[in-house]
């Protein structure tokens, strides 16, 4: 392990407190969130990476209630890999989550790799070197239907909205990219390093699983403005993506909005999870850059260069629109994407969503088109409530022009890895066991 | 299909350098090598038997006689693939696929037991393809010549147990290699049994040191045996459509592991 003292610890101060909450530490005082609060240079999961802040020493816990990756704010490359998983039984079902947790507890931490004998191949890739660094990296595990169904002795353990990922109404499916029964969504500074946790897991995990399909994306970083506020960043439509996300820094949020716990009628296991939403969807760039200025923008319901409301054009991307004294939609149509996916009414909080995107770029299809779109990814307590809702209102919006979605799945993110003892997914074996 | 291969000089080069090394490696081997060496022999003059019948068939149109002798000719040819790729000419006229030309099947230059596939499965019919059979035989017999005289150098031949699940692992579990003719189980049911094969070779030279490591092998060639069984039909195998998603994420995992268990097999044994 690398001496704790070098990490300089993320600047999130969220993975702090899920710390303390995991060690049993409920209230927190005035002057430590105060300091929490100090330390915390950018807040929101939206936010964009900092320009020239990032450093192979950030840390992310991978302790605590939840797991990590999911509200501390997005380092600049992510990834999403499916897995399917061939345990029989509860014991091999347990190997993986035990061999998963011991990989998470080394690459997150780093460390000298391990040497053996120039006679065998070595145990690690050698990407990032004879040390590995954190470089920020979270590693965060979530499970699809496909693990409970057919298996009779997890089955009756099914988180309650999990299912299957449905086709919507403008989805064009690519088997090859869907669901799968294990996702590992890895984030961290630069893309060597999520491409090592990858390699890494892969290697130590081939008897348990195989590799299904995986989207790499990453986030454009942003020099903060006037006040050290940091904006969010772009997607390859152009536009601001991730303004209205909810605070990931306020735990009760992130208790309402995220994080399943007992008021939402799951399995006791599954206290802590949460709903992850994964959706690749492909952006006609071609055609959307073909498109008039003024009409993307009412496409979108912002402004394209601040990503200020459109009823407050000159105002700044953290504004509010008022729909309410816009119902006809003059200002911003009564189809805009953000209008549609949030009314910005009372009604409406209920289906918040914590979204985590990356935008990808994959190369060019067989029409001679560029291949790039939105690795959209995002966390609920309710996948009803949440991400089909949202998806729901805007099935028919003008956006599906210039957007596919190719693939993707519903999956439930397991609880957190409490403490070096314990092993993710735990709490899922115990109640497999009957314990 | 290979993954890397040397041509003649070139592997004659490395015959002699590792000849030296083998004998400073370990005189153990010796003997394994010389038992792989008959069991080699034994499969080419099995594929140049069963190549004649085959290309006569094509030759003589009997589309349907050529159809059922394909997978089987093969799989004497995939057992041996790890030393049969040390002549990479060979290899590539013996067993390349449409993908690695430029113009795909159309492409004139494509030739070989897939370039036979293709025209007795896509096009039913033996149109065009005696020039093919006649190479073909050609280059099986002059496979069979040039190994009578190969001193087999002791790191290929350990190191091509984990060649062999690399392959499967790459480019075969797919099902794109037998693709017109969907025969795949019976080159499977090659490539393992050649693995295997090397694995029992050099078992009691280290079945005292690393039994674990000898028991997870055997566990995951047994897992592979249990799956390909259920697939039996007559002395071969149904096509690979007829494969069970189940199954082939099981034949995928016992492929990744053993290729990765296998991968240590030259190390285990103190070759470089």
């Amino acid at each position: 392990m690398l001496d704790p003292k070098d990490l300089r610890r993320s600047s999130h101060a969220l993975d702090r407190r899920r710390l303390l909450k995991g060690l049993g530490a409920t209230a927190l005082g005035g002057s430590l969130a105060g300091v929490a609060h100090a330390e915390t240079v950018h807040h929101s999961v939206a936010d964009a990476p900092v320009a020239n802040a990032a450093s192979q020493l950030d840390h992310v816990s991978y302790l605590g209630v939840h797991q990590a990756g999911i509200v501390n704010a997005r380092p600049a490359n992510g990834m999403v890999a499916s897995f399917d998983v061939l345990a029989k039984d509860t014991g091999e079902l347990e190997t993986l989550f035990r061999t998963l947790t011991a990989r998470i507890a080394f690459l997150t931490v780093g460390g000298p790799v391990p040497v053996l004998d120039a006679k065998l191949p070595p145990p690690d890739s050698g990407l990032l070197g004879p040390t590995v660094r954190p470089d920020n990296l979270t590693i965060t595990v979530s499970v699809g239907a496909s693990l409970f169904d057919g298996r009779p002795w997890l089955a009756p353990l099914k988180p309650k909205h999990l299912t299957r990922m449905t086709r919507f109404p403008n989805d064009a499916l690519d088997a090859e990219l869907c669901h799968g029964d294990l996702t590992v969504q890895i984030c961290a500074n630069t893309q060597d390093t999520t491409i090592h946790a990858l390699r890494d897991i892969i290697k130590a995990s081939s008897r348990q699983m195989i590799l299904k399909w995986k989207q790499e994306g990453n986030v454009p970083v942003i020099t903060p403005g006037p006040g050290g506020r940091v904006e969010s960043a772009r997607n390859f439509l152009g536009f601001r993506d991730g303004t209205a996300n909810p605070n990931s820094s306020d735990s009760t949020e992130m208790d309402r909005v995220v994080w399943v716990g007992p008021e939402d009628g799951e399995p006791a296991w599954a206290m802590g999870g949460s709903y992850q939403v994964v959706r690749i969807i492909r952006n006609f760039v071609e055609r959307w850059d073909r498109t008039p200025f003024g009409e993307q923008e009412r496409i979108i319901g912002r402004t394209k260069m601040s990503g200020a409301p459109l009823d407050r054009r000159d105002g700044h991307e953290f504004d509010l629109p008022n729909f309410t004294a816009d119902p006809e939609g003059k200002a911003t149509p009564l189809d805009a994407h953000i209008r549609l996916a949030n009314a910005r009414d009372e009604a409406s909080k209920a289906h918040t969503i914590l979204r985590r995107p990356f935008n990808y770029s994959n190369g060019v299809t067989r029409s001679g088109q560029l291949d790039q779109g939105l690795l959209f990814i995002c966390y609920q307590a309710n996948l009803e409530r949440g991400f089909i809702t949202v998806q729901r209102k805007l099935n028919g919006e003008p956006l599906e022009e210039y957007i596919k979605p190719v693939g993707g799945g519903f999956f439930y993110t397991l609880p957190g890895i409490r403490d070096a003892a314990d092993y993710l997914g735990s709490s899922l074996i115990a109640a497999a066991r009957g314990v | 299909m290979r993954i890397s291969g040397l041509v003649g000089a070139s592997a004659l080069a490395l015959i002699v350098s590792s000849g030296a090394f083998a004998q400073q490696a370990s005189l153990d081997l010796v003997e394994p090598i010389a038992e792989y060496k008959i069991y080699v022999t034994e499969k080419v003059a099995k594929l140049v038997e069963d190549t004649t019948a085959f290309t006569a068939a094509v030759k003589a149109g009997e589309v349907d006689k050529a159809k059922a002798l394909f997978a089987p000719t093969r799989v004497s040819y995939e057992a041996i693939e790890p030393i049969a790729e040390l002549f990479s000419d060979l290899d590539v006229s013996i067993d390349s696929r449409a993908d690695d030309y430029e113009k795909a099947e159309a492409d004139p230059e494509f030739p070989g037991f897939h370039r036979i596939e293709y025209g007795l499965w896509e096009k039913n019919s033996t149109d065009g393809l005696a020039p093919v059979a006649d190479k073909l035989l050609v280059d099986v017999k002059a496979l069979e010549g040039r190994i009578a005289s190969l001193t087999f150098p002791p790191e290929k031949v350990v190191g091509g147990a984990a060649v062999l699940m690399e392959e499967v692992a790459a480019t075969k579990i797919s099902g794109e290699e037998d693709r017109y003719s969907h025969t795949d189980l019976w080159d499977f049911r090659g490539n393992f049994d050649g693995a295997r094969k090397i694995v029992e070779l050099v078992r009691p030279l280290i079945a005292a040191k690393e039994a674990d490591f000898l028991k997870t092998v055997d566990a995951n060639f047994d897992t592979v045996d249990k799956t390909l069984s259920k697939y039996k039909d007559g002395d071969g195998y149904v096509t690979y459509d007829k494969l069970t998603e189940d199954d082939r994420k099981v034949l995928a995992a016992s492929v990744n592991t053993l290729a990765e268990d296998l991968s240590t097999l030259r190390g285990k044994l103190g070759l470089d």
